[in-house]
């Protein structure tokens, strides 16, 4: 697994992917920063915050090529062919990309430093909102690489990863209009308020179950919720071992 | 030591292998022929543990590919037909990275390495990016990938594929040399390559093996019988009765005949041993001058085209 962690890790500076994601978060992060420190209420966590917003753009780019690349090169074969297991393969390239955005958040640390040191504050609330984004780039990530085994075409790739996450990201404002439209479709067929309005909050309750934005919001004020954190992780391994089973199933299929 | 048993695949509807059996012995060149589409690369990616069998297995010094794949996979080197190489890492990167994931330890690495550059000659390249070498030496780093770890037995896919004239006789050189220590399969279109590389020779058609021998055996099996071509001065009648007289000659036929040459078709039956030196003292005893005198047996080339069109 160190293995393809490391090259995996290297590859992202061998190639203009790193720099690009890299580049883009620090672009973001520091006009964030800056136009929180130009009003005079600078609050990382709200900076921390409005950046996970961002993971529709910046894990595509990183996952992209992660499988799509090996399958185009022809490179998978070393992983079918030598004795290493399939599901370090995964492992490796998920904590590789997990990395970067380790590397990435550098920013957000030299942030915080200097907020500590202008005589601001760093809490609980901005620890709880790093720790979230941690783990939300985690499962976001395991996104991204499922949807980067299924081609070997990496603009398809971030395409299908871009959706996948947007649809995520969107959870709320699609609960609310499943709402409204069970709302109505049952109060159409039963004629009935208190059922239609019934079956609208069971669909909003089962759609928002899956939003990781609403299980987290209490981050921000120190409240932690291990819940979240968990269901964050379950998410990542779910995707991870579907993608483990993707390349495990290439075995038995036409290459 | 590699034993195929049966292999079967299957691709949907279609049976790209349709039971394959064959063993591979130690130290030995095994040459892998086809034409496109007869699962030679299909074979070649089951016994690496590319793909997986339909039915059927493959025991690499007997671990089974998909029961003991680890142990069965340390004794493969690979050389697909396209190189999985990275063209963005250098020669040395890459190599390291593939010690690293075939578990080679921290202390036998740099002596392996050092035998491969010297062995493949790729030392002088070794601090370039793999991309900008030219297709020989990116030949050569796919070489020296599938001899880290020290496995017994290489199998290259087409490794002559898209090399220019120079560059195919040094792989030819490097794959004879590699032979002496590895059990060598190799797959090829170049038939005179497998002729001159091979021991065994492996003849796949249709999913089906069309043939199994060593090229000269699986010549004289095709042709029924050895030919010997000679062209000679002298009078044509008494030479062919002459020759006719020496035991175990089947049959002599002319070719060619004018005032000044006679080419003759000599058939010798099959069990008969080598009676060229008979011939030789025959012709030298008459004092018939010798011209030209050669195995007329099918190259690897007409065995191959005879088979593959179903004769």
């Amino acid at each position: 697994m160190y293995a393809i962690f490391k090259r995996d890790f290297l590859q992202y500076f061998r190639s203009p992917v790193g720099y690009v994601a890299i580049a883009i978060f620090s672009f973001l992060a520091g006009f964030i920063f800056y136009s929180q420190y130009a009003s005079g209420a600078v609050s990382i966590s709200s900076e921390v915050i409005s950046l996970r917003s961002f993971f529709v753009i910046i894990v595509p780019i990183i996952t992209m090529s992660s499988f799509a690349e090996d399958k185009k090169r022809g490179t998978e074969v070393l992983y079918y062919t030598t004795p290493v297991d399939l599901f370090s393969v995964v492992a490796g390239k998920f904590l590789a990309a997990l990395a970067l955005f380790a590397v990435m958040f550098i920013n957000v640390f030299v942030q915080m430093i200097v907020t500590v040191s202008n005589g601001g504050k760093v809490g609980y609330g901005e620890w709880g909102s790093v720790i979230v984004f941690f783990f939300m780039a985690a499962m976001f990530i395991s996104v991204g690489l499922l949807a980067s085994s299924l081609n070997d075409n990496q603009i398809i790739s971030a395409i299908v990863a871009f959706v996948c996450i947007l649809l995520f990201q969107l959870l709320s404002t699609i609960s609310s209009y499943a709402k409204s439209a069970v709302n109505a479709v049952v109060f159409i067929i039963t004629q009935d308020v208190e059922a239609s309005a019934k079956a609208g909050d069971g669909i909003a309750n089962v759609i928002n179950w899956l939003d990781p934005f609403a299980r987290t919001s209490d981050f921000r004020t120190g409240v932690f919720s291990v819940s979240a954190l968990v269901f964050c992780l379950s998410i990542a391994v779910i995707f991870l071992y579907i993608t483990y089973r993707v390349l495990e199933k290439k075995r038995w299929s036409q290459s | 030591m590699i034993e195929i048993n049966n292999l079967v695949k299957q691709y949907g509807d279609k049976r790209a292998l349709k039971g394959i059996s064959f063993t591979v012995n130690d130290d030995e060149v095994l040459g892998f022929l086809g034409p496109n589409g007869a699962g030679k690369t299909t074979t070649m990616n089951i016994i690496t543990g590319f793909l997986s069998s339909t039915s059927g297995s493959v025991k690499v010094n007997g671990h089974d590919i998909l029961e003991e794949p680890e142990l069965a996979k340390k004794d493969i080197g690979y050389l697909p037909e396209q190189p999985p190489l990275y063209f963005d890492m250098t020669v040395k990167e890459y190599l390291d990275y593939i010690c690293d994931l075939k578990k080679v330890s921290k202390e036998d690495r740099k002596k392996q390495l050092d035998s491969i550059y010297s062995m493949v000659k790729i030392a002088d390249v070794k601090d370039r990016l793999i991309g900008n070498l030219s297709k020989g030496y990116k030949q050569r780093v796919g070489i020296a990938q599938a001899l880290v770890g020290n496995p017994s037995i290489l199998i290259l896919d087409e490794p002559t594929v898209g090399l220019d004239p120079n560059q195919v006789l040094e792989m030819r050189k490097l794959v004879k040399t590699l032979s002496k220590t590895h059990s060598v399969i190799i797959s090829s279109h170049i038939l005179s390559e497998i002729q001159a590389i091979a021991d065994r020779v492996v003849i796949i058609n249709n999913g089906k093996i069309a043939a199994i021998d060593t090229i000269t055996d699986l010549s004289r099996r095709l042709s029924g019988s050895s030919k010997l071509l000679l062209s000679f001065q002298g009078p044509l009648k008494d030479v062919s009765s002459n020759i006719r007289a020496i035991p175990g000659v089947a049959n002599v036929a002319t070719r060619n005949s004018n005032d000044r040459l006679h080419e003759i078709e000599i058939t010798i039956s099959n069990t008969s041993p080598d009676i060229r030196a008979s011939i030789f003292f025959v012709m030298s005893k008459g004092g018939w001058p010798i011209f030209e005198f050669r195995s007329l047996d099918p190259s690897l080339e007409e065995v191959f085209l005879n088979i593959t069109a179903g004769k």
